[in-house]
């Protein structure tokens, strides 16, 4: 295959491109072979789905697309669409996809899209993505996902040029053959000048909650060992969490205490002893666990390099290296410091020095096993404990450490207070979408004195328009602030594939199912990295036109809004303890950016995309 | 018996978060629960248990409001100091065994005889009884035996798991609240690490 490591057989032509603003087709007979933008989702029976049908004069144009894709797009990125296949009845069928030639170094993936059987509607709607090889030989119904009547299969493409890529024009095409009919569809792929910057300007985060749920994801990985939790392939497992997000433009965390501070023994060092001869006697479980994700090795053959991870979780909690039970008293102190001057020495010997090191409390009292919120503080009293735990980590820490400990706070609620009573502890702020909404001044205040800002939410599901989820990055591209967490990235529920809930929680699937001991990816965190490559681009025009040009250009065009209709009024009720507040007075207080943002039009990050690729061909 | 039982739990190394010691035989396991749970009933306040949840809390517990599924979490709250001395009892008192013990703190609630909430959990994480995340459940027959009687109840009702329950009564001498003084056969340590 030459230069092309496509596992199914891709030859490509010419130069490579990212748009692909209209359907196309190809049919002889009965056999059609259709392709789509990577926004426009299609059912099991050739048709859109709901959530991505546009207005009709969209829609018509859509359809009247020619009998070819061209696509175009920038190096060190992806291009992506789909492919819909339609053969006859029951006959089997072979998918190729050709792009030349060889040395140009672009690379194709080719996934099979999962139909999910949506509880909520009893539709289908597409979203896990399969790897497969070509040529794909199948026959409809799909085997596996036993969908009677099925007569369409969906496939999404993924080009990926590199940095090193020619310009220029690359040719090749589809062919879907069933029986003696074939048919080819006709590619070509314009690869520009400009390269998509490595690093992002919006950290996407996708989070995760301690490791048990790898247990039930991965029954068959479970089963081939006896002692999985301390297996390779459970470490590996993990990594592979890392590796799938990392190569998606994003990060991830794993949480490894819970609520009363139970601590996952692969998150903490073992530790013994009590009061000051509290200490560390074992690191393996640790170090097999992080090493790789310290020193970037985990990440060794990826398309983004080996980098250690950017950020990740202490397992600091108030029962964590300290017991509760000292509280208040010497022997606390002492536990907590010997033991987290311990980490800090550890990890300067390792030299893991570029990653962010979280000392964040995410216990909430109704969970009853502490008596202060660490997560979303309502209560202005409970502030005083943060205050006690960064005094406790100064003492832990030599002043001139290299390794970045950093006191990370997710806050809602009491927010505008604790970026006051806070200031100079805190330096990482994961802030409830909403509630930021209306404190416009705090991004820019908060990175004034070298603070970090996310703000968080939730993935859409898949029954909402495919672009839906390019809101959270591009919000956050608008706002200013460093970054989006989604809160819980990893679990598509107990049946994703028959019985499916819609996907709030997971933007992966376990890959157990289809023979393989990693994640899959899913249609939106391939939207959601290309979205990143675009802000990327974006951001990076900032030389060359005034950003905030920039940002309401493409805000008007995402969804004709202003820069101001991404902010809501500061509501009366900020000026009172917000132990006094409501939850229905802040979605009041919210109303008019969730309403601008329920109804993201399927083609509303197409749109921004077109304006991206026409600045960037503008560059010399 | 129980009294040189007791003697010999006491001169027991404590258990620590990520410790694993030897269990021992399934028999005693529930005799050493027994004598902690007995131990419990006389060392908890009841007095001070009393004051952990607040009045507001309290208030907004059963309240519903269709526009506001959170209601009654974002109002939940506890009195620092009466919850972190009673907290540090129960720790105190799961070091009495040398394996992995939770105590945690139950109560019932007022106006609600077929209610009962737990208060205070600790750090293993385990209980027989709590569907994660409830702020109240429907009453346990095992905890309304306690709560009525005054005696204690071994429950063993789910596979793997012991409970044993026992009364904390207030200056008065009333009933206020049950401890849970629960263990596993075989601890998970990754459950309920979320």
């Amino acid at each position: 295959m030459g230069g092309i490591t496509n596992q199914a057989r891709c030859v490509i032509a010419g130069c490579v491109g990212l748009s692909l603003l209209a359907a196309a087709s190809v049919r002889a007979g009965n056999v059609s072979l259709r392709a789509y933008p990577e926004f426009v989702r299609v059912d099991p029976f050739g048709q859109m789905v709901k959530a991505d049908r546009m207005a009709d004069a969209t829609q018509a144009a859509l359809m009247q697309g020619g009998r070819s894709i061209s696509l175009q797009g920038s190096r060190g990125g992806y291009v992506s669409f789909q492919l819909v296949a339609e053969p006859t009845g029951n006959e089997a069928y072979t998918l190729e996809l050709r792009l030349g030639p060889g040395e140009s170094g672009i690379q194709a993936e080719v996934y099979r899209e999962w139909f999910h059987h949506l509880e909520s509607d009893q539709s289908y709607c597409p979203d896990a993505l399969i790897p497969i090889q070509l040529p794909y030989s199948s026959r409809l119904p799909e085997p596996d996902n036993r969908i009677s009547r099925q007569t369409a299969q969906a496939f999404w493409v993924d080009i990926w040029i590199p940095s090193s890529g020619r310009p220029g024009v690359y040719r090749g095409g589809a062919i879907l053959k069933a029986g003696r009919r074939s048919v080819k569809l006709p590619i070509e792929l314009k690869v520009l000048r400009a390269i998509v910057p490595e690093q992002d300007v919006v950290t996407v985060d996708h989070n995760s909650y301690g490791s048990s749920w790898l247990g039930e994801q991965y029954p068959g990985l479970v089963h081939s060992g006896s002692d999985f939790y301390t297996s390779d392939a459970f470490f590996h497992l993990i990594q592979s969490y890392h590796r799938i997000f990392y190569e998606h433009r994003g990060v991830y965390h794993q949480l490894g205490y819970g609520h009363a501070g139970k601590v996952g023994p692969e998150f903490a060092p073992a530790l013994a002893g009590e009061g000051k001869n509290h200490r560390v006697v074992n690191w393996e479980l640790y170090d097999r666990h992080y090493g790789p994700l310290f020193d970037g090795s985990a990440f060794a053959g990826t398309r983004r390099g080996a980098r250690p991870i950017p950020f990740v979780y202490l397992p600091i909690n108030p029962e964590w290296p300290a017991s509760f039970v000292n509280w208040g008293e010497p022997g606390y102190e002492a536990e907590f410091v010997n033991v987290v001057a311990e980490m800090e020495h550890h990890f300067r010997e390792k030299r893991w020095t570029a990653t962010r090191f979280e000392m964040f409390f995410n216990q909430k009292k109704r969970y009853m096993g502490f008596p202060w919120d660490g997560d979303e503080v309502r209560f202005p009293k409970d502030n005083w404990y943060f205050m006690e735990y960064a005094r406790l980590l100064k003492k832990a820490l030599p002043a001139d450490t290299p390794v970045k400990f950093v006191f990370r706070a997710d806050v809602s609620w009491d927010m505008e207070q604790q970026f006051h009573d806070l200031q100079g502890l805190v330096t990482l702020w994961c802030a409830s979408g909403g509630i930021l909404s209306w404190y416009k001044d705090a991004p820019r205040m908060l990175h004034g004195r070298g603070d970090l800002v996310w703000y968080y939410g939730g993935p859409p599901g898949v029954n909402e328009p495919s672009a839906s989820i390019t809101k959270f990055p591009f919000q956050a591209w608008l706002w200013g602030v460093d970054g989006f967490v989604h809160w819980l990235a990893v679990d598509p529920g107990q049946d994703p594939w028959f019985h499916f809930q819609g996907g709030n929680t997971a933007l992966v699937y376990p890959g157990d199912r289809f023979g393989r001991e990693e994640p899959i990816a899913s249609i939106r965190l391939k939207i959601q990295r290309n979205c990143l490559q675009d802000l990327a681009l974006l951001d990076g025009l900032r030389d060359r036109r005034p950003l905030q040009a920039l940002k309401s250009e493409a805000a008007q065009r995402y969804n004709n809004s202003k820069l101001e209709d991404w902010w809501n009024p500061r509501p009366p009720m900020a000026d009172r303890s917000a132990s006094e507040w409501t939850g229905t007075g802040i979605d009041d207080a919210t109303a008019y950016t969730s309403k601008m943002l329920a109804a993201i039009g399927p083609d509303a990050w197409a749109s921004v995309h077109a304006y991206v690729m026409q600045l960037i061909a503008e560059v010399p | 018996m129980k009294f040189l039982c007791l003697l010999c739990v006491l001169s027991s190394l404590p258990a620590r978060p990520g410790q694993s010691l030897p269990a021992p035989a399934l028999s005693d396991l529930t005799a050493q629960l027994d004598d902690v749970a007995r131990v419990g009933s006389v060392m908890v306040d009841g007095d001070l248990c009393r004051r952990i949840v607040t009045p507001r809390a309290l208030k907004y517990m059963f309240m519903v409001d269709p526009r506001d599924q959170w209601l009654a979490g974002d109002n939940y709250d506890v009195d620092d100091v009466a919850f972190i001395a009673t907290k540090k009892t129960l720790l105190r008192l799961s070091r009495l065994v040398p394996f992995a013990v939770d105590v945690n703190l139950w109560m019932p609630i007022e106006g609600h005889p077929d209610k009962i909430r737990v208060v205070i959990r600790n750090t293993h994480e385990m209980s027989q009884f709590w569907p994660w995340g409830a702020l109240y459940q429907d009453m346990i027959p095992q905890m309304k035996t306690v709560l009525d009687s005054g005696k204690r109840v071994t429950v063993t009702d789910k596979p793997g798991w012991i409970s044993v329950l026992a009364p904390v009564s207030d200056s008065l001498g009333d009933v206020i609240g049950v401890l849970e003084v629960v263990t596993q056969t075989q601890v998970d340590a990754h459950a309920n690490v979320k």
